[in-house]
């Protein structure tokens, strides 16, 4: 295979794999509308339920922990170069704005996708090996449908939730740093945070996640949907979701950040 | 018995009686790789049609076109009247409904019980309430011999149990149309022999269409109406048990007979294409 060949192919491949999350996107997005508390069945309301308990609920713990973390290196790192120029209140203004922008959706999507962009993918493509998408498609039950829209909305709901929970946790722990550098009380730093903070920071945060989360559950769905090769191709796939959700998930964030800082 | 090359056999009406399912000039190809050349095959209301063919031979293709799992490259599936190769989504899901198809695998939703998996077409397709969808559920399973099993998880069960709540859950909606990927592959030939009987039983009861791929002679002998044989991806016989039994085409009486490929032919003739990267 010549050079030439060996790219063409390669851009047709992504071609392909962008169709196809395109199209499966598209598929999602109707079918969601029975997966919905409002419109939608009891029998996908309940396998919603379940849903945003594993993904929302189950990931919260170490969700706060990582964003706690985060936030507490953050305000060191930043308060050592701070304290040079005798600005080191500004360890506010950098741990609430980035972690209202930046950090929380990020940091909460690369662990929701090592918990639950995986476990999709893995879901899924057993499914594929063992005939039982087959066997939903032979009983005219759409796999979409059936197994993609409940942990699409509860995606929606529950990746901005964390979102919130991960801001929280991190601007939380910065406040650990002032009040033992600043000496600066929990009370004082949180106002200080919320003068500092603007509408725009929240909402941007907010899309960043229904982004992320969007994602995450159709780049997990599809890996899922398109196993073959057995266990071994189920291994993979895997592999493949999280690789590819943190690489779209990153390139997202750019996309984002670029459009906010450009036209916002 | 029709020969090669034959369609117009296969394809015979019967006293006027159109086919539930007509195979006509199927084709399926896999880039280079022609699986399918041109398949054609009736299968009547109220029959039994067994499936037949050695290993590579395209029974499982056939079977994943006539499912509607997979579209051909050119031919027509008509499954009552409906061309399920070239349909509409909608016409597609209405063929399904009147389909049952027990897996090879059995296939089961291991996350959910043996009651839910048997439920599932109902409370997908129906507005029953749910105390008639139990009762129902209850129902199929006993006629499969597995009453009192719904609330078991289908890890708890033998691979025989695992077929018998395949078939419960293909029975659901009262299909008009029963299909069996390899019923008794894997199992003991006790477990085997029930399953079959289990087919005859439905057979008789309930006087549905049933399609069956196998490669257990015996079996086939023991359910089928008529029998069709495939042979690198052509059916070069098709007939009834009777007719099979009698019949003088080489290839069939190999395979009934059980005789090896000469060396260099059939699967090793196969392997010896290849080359050790598939390249």
């Amino acid at each position: 295979m010549s050079f030439l060949e060996a790219v063409g192919r390669s851009a047709i491949e992504k071609v392909e794999y962008v169709g196809g999350l395109t199209i499966q996107f598209w598929r999602g997005l109707l079918s969601s509308w029975r997966a919905n508390p409002i419109t939608g069945s009891r029998l996908r309301w309940k396998s919603t339920l379940a849903h945003m308990a594993v993904v929302g609920v189950g990931a919260l713990p170490v969700v706060c922990l990582i964003a706690a973390a985060t936030g507490l290196i953050m305000a060191f790192q930043g308060g050592a170069e701070l304290r040079r120029f005798g600005a080191l209140q500004f360890v506010i203004n950098l741990v609430g704005v980035s972690m209202t922008r930046e950090l929380g959706p990020l940091m909460t999507a690369i662990v929701v996708i090592g918990r639950s962009g995986s476990s999709f993918a893995a879901e899924i493509g057993t499914m594929v090996v063992t005939e039982e998408v087959d066997a939903l498609r032979t009983m005219a039950i759409d796999p979409v449908e059936f197994l993609l829209a409940p942990k699409y909305v509860a995606m929606m709901v529950m990746l901005p939730c964390l979102t919130i929970a991960a801001v929280t946790s991190g601007i939380l722990a910065g406040g650990i740093f002032t009040y033992f550098t600043l000496d600066m009380s929990l009370h004082v730093y949180l106002r200080a945070t919320l003068e500092v903070l603007v509408l725009r920071d929240i909402v941007t945060s907010m899309i960043k996640a229904i982004g992320f989360g969007t994602i995450i559950v159709h780049v997990g769905c599809f890996e899922g949907f398109h196993v073959s090769g057995g266990p071994v191709g189920v291994g993979r796939s895997t592999t493949a979701a999280v690789v590819k959700s943190i690489f779209l998930v990153v390139l997202a964030d750019l996309i984002f950040t670029a459009f906010f800082y450009l036209f916002w | 018995m029709s020969a090669k090359g034959n369609p117009a056999l296969s394809n015979r009406r019967r006293d006027g009686v159109e086919p539930l399912i007509s195979v006509q000039d199927l084709i399926v190809r896999y880039g280079e790789n022609e699986v399918l050349k041109g398949v054609n095959l009736d299968i009547y209301p109220g029959e039994t049609m067994v499936i037949l063919g050695a290993s590579g031979s395209g029974k499982s293709t056939l079977l994943r076109r006539l499912e509607a799992l997979e579209k051909p490259t050119s031919g027509h599936i008509y499954i009552k009247g409906v061309d399920v190769a070239n349909c509409s989504s909608e016409e597609l899901q209405q063929v399904r409904r009147i389909m049952g198809v027990s897996f090879q695998s059995a296939a089961m939703f291991n996350s959910m019980t043996v009651g839910d998996n048997v439920a599932l077409p109902l409370r997908e397709h129906t507005k029953l309430a749910e105390p008639t969808i139990r009762l129902m559920t209850q129902m199929k399973l006993a006629q499969v011999g597995l009453a009192g099993a719904e609330d078991l998880f289908p890890s708890q069960l033998s691979g025989g149990m695992r077929k018998r709540a395949s078939v419960a859950r293909a029975l659901a909606m009262d299909p008009e149309i029963l299909v069996f990927d390899e019923p008794s592959a894997g199992l003991d030939p006790i477990i085997g022999a029930g399953i079959d009987q289990l087919i005859l039983h439905l057979k008789q009861a309930f006087k549905m269409t049933i399609v069956i791929v196998t490669h257990e002679m015996a079996s086939a002998f023991l359910i089928a109406d008529r029998m069709c044989m495939l042979h690198k991806g052509r059916i070069i016989a098709v007939g009834t048990r009777e007719e099979f039994e009698n019949t003088d085409n080489a290839r069939v009486r190999q395979f009934l007979d059980r005789v090896p490929d000469e060396p260099g032919s059939g699967e090793a003739g196969f392997l010896s294409g290849l080359s050790p990267h598939g390249a």
